[in-house]
């Protein structure tokens, strides 16, 4: 079978993503560390501050969170067609006809597949909306934890999350969705790339998608 | 004996020296210039001294021992020097009738002048029939008293944020007096109890220059509650190093390592203990070895208990409390567990798919 190549995540939506992998992997170490710190000598005067050093990366890693978030923020409503966030949603008719194509394949009813598209589908596409606004509440808290003194940060840390106590609680919860989304985020990848031809795995390295000749 | 009975006295008059000294300490934790002490002075020794209506509701009265009751006589005494106190409960010589009548005679007499304590907080469920004093609930009496003060100082955490009233399921609908007051200035002085230094502060920022203090976003004044405990906690150094006391007993605990790990709350709460301290012995709860509970911070029973972890459990209905992270790796698992089956599932399919096309080849 001849196959037709498709550019379809651009370079900023690419790049989005590795930040991101990078920062999650970055802030789940150290924020476990946080939570509960160890040190292999309780020496004095080693000149070692694990605790800051960590917590220096924490911080380092959630600024590149943030800009992470913020470009993915962008891309909802300036990127591609494959980008933005109409085509995640199930809010036209072709996206429903996905919602209900995407369950059939993932629930191995029929043999399925949506050639209409070749962003995300719609079911995914949800998820990482839901994925956006959790992590929109995990750099607010974040920040609100960092910066308890700065007026800003204070007033909407108190509205949202009341004491630092509780913005403390909900970042450590919010975090195990990270990891929750990461583990079926990976596993629906393999799942995908085995099952589909498009090539799902390497588009996020080359931005490209594979389809078979005459099938759009 | 006669020490016992002047100890305990409480009209002994106030020497000048200890006088300077406490408002002295006063003026250190407010964080004002040295230059302003004479004005700080001339304010607390001025004839007219502003009348203090002092309301208890739901509490304990801990607020006022530890104002009364501190080592140091001077700062208990300096507060009764300072300021008229024409009701309260627990100090006053009147009762019954008497005292409900120095209590309307200083609202009628001077309104708008007179500046209003609260201690406890005030139930609101049921028509708030869960504290009466005088025949009246605690929401009439602050609804007639809060409008006609100058402003109002709510101390405690009873008063400020609800406390232990307040906690889950917070049966009598307890509630602070910002919660319930609007239209009065309300500063909160909180802390289960507060330090008599930042009660103290507050009065005194008051008479000196005329408005209340700058508060923070919760409305407690920032002299006293600007800065998390542990942002100036005296074993910041070991937290930062690593060093922490795994349990109470330890030889981590032993040697004065930070107590991060058996709950220490000073990262999450917002108080002046490090350096204003205690009872005039120089000690607070860290310094001696036991973390910080978090009592000046809104709903601390519900969300800094556990004491001795670091956070909260989550509360399920039906199981109780979980641990976060044991929450977090169930749902993990199942999450894992649907991962496993729905692939299990997958190659199943494939499997009997490709017996399948065997059969028709052959
Ligand atoms: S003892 Fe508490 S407040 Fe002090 S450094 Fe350790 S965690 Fe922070």
């Amino acid at each position: 079978m001849i196959y037709e190549k498709y550019y379809v995540w651009s370079i900023l939506l690419r790049l989005y993503h590795w930040c991101l992998v990078i920062s999650v992997v970055a802030l789940v170490v150290t924020g476990f560390y946080i939570h509960s710190p160890w040190t292999l000598t309780t020496l004095e005067g080693t000149g070692l501050y694990p605790v800051l050093a960590m917590r220096n990366i924490h911080g380092l890693a959630a600024y590149l969170f943030t800009a992470a978030i913020l470009t993915r923020i962008f891309l909802l409503l300036f990127g591609n067609r494959h980008e933005r966030i109409t085509d995640m949603l199930p809010v036209t008719s072709r996206n429903l006809r996905n919602m209900s194509t995407t369950f059939c394949s993932y629930g191995y009813l029929r043999d399925c597949h949506d050639d209409e598209r070749l962003g995300h589908n719609v079911m995914a596409g949800m998820i990482y909306i839901l994925t956006m606004i959790v992590a929109l509440f995990q750099v607010a808290s974040g920040f609100y934890l960092r910066l308890p003194e700065n007026t800003f940060w204070q007033k909407w840390g108190i509205i949202l999350f009341s004491s630092q106590q509780h913005a403390r609680y909900i970042h450590h919860l919010l975090m195990w969705y990270f990891i929750i989304f990461a583990l079926v985020h990976i596993y629906l990848v393999i799942w995908n790339d085995l099952t589909n031809e498009d090539g799902i795995t390497s588009s996020i390295f080359t931005g490209n998608k594979f389809r078979p000749r005459g099938i759009k | 004996m006669s020490d016992t009975t002047q100890s305990i006295d409480l009209n002994v008059e106030l020497n000048r020296r200890g006088f300077v000294k406490a408002c002295t300490m006063v003026a250190a934790a407010l964080g004002i210039s040295e230059a302003m002490i004479p004005k700080l002075l001339e304010a607390a020794t001025s004839a007219e001294r502003p009348p203090v209506l002092w309301l208890h509701f739901q509490e304990c009265t801990g607020c006022t021992e530890t104002l009364l009751r501190g080592s140091h006589p001077d700062i208990s005494r300096l507060i009764l020097e300072i300021i008229s106190l024409d009701y309260h409960e627990t100090v006053m010589a009147a009762a019954g009738h008497q005292a409900e009548k120095s209590l309307q005679d200083t609202l009628d007499k001077y309104a708008g002048k007179f500046l209003c304590v609260v201690e406890g907080s005030i139930p609101t469920k049921d028509n708030g029939i869960y504290c009466k004093i005088a025949g009246r609930t605690a929401v009439d009496i602050l609804a007639e008293v809060a409008p006609k003060a100058a402003a109002i100082i709510a101390i405690g955490n009873c008063a400020t944020f609800g406390n232990v009233q307040a906690a889950a399921p917070n049966p009598t609908g307890a509630k602070g007096v910002r919660d319930l007051v609007f239209d009065t200035p309300v500063i909160n002085v909180s802390g289960c109890p507060p330090n008599p230094i930042s009660f103290l502060g507050t009065v005194l920022h008051y008479l000196t220059f005329n408005r209340l203090p700058v508060t923070d976003q919760l409305g407690r004044p920032l002299f006293a509650y600007g800065r998390r405990i542990h942002d100036h906690c005296e074993r910041r150094a070991h937290f930062d190093e690593g060093r922490f006391a795994e349990e109470f007993g330890d030889f981590g605990h032993r040697n004065g390592y930070c107590l991060y790990k058996v709950g220490c709350k000073g990262p999450e709460t917002f108080a002046n203990c490090p350096s204003v301290r205690w009872n005039d012995v120089e000690a607070w709860p860290v310094s001696v070895g036991h973390g910080c509970i978090g009592c000046t911070e809104p709903k601390f029973w519900d969300t800094m208990t556990p004491f001795y972890e670091r956070l909260p459990n989550v509360k399920i209905p039906g199981i109780g409390g979980v641990n976060v992270d044991k929450a977090g790796k169930t749902i993990l698992g199942i999450a894992a567990a649907a991962v496993g089956i729905h692939a299990a599932v997958g190659i199943g399919k494939k499997l009997s798919r490709s017996t399948k096309d065997d059969k028709k080849d052959i």
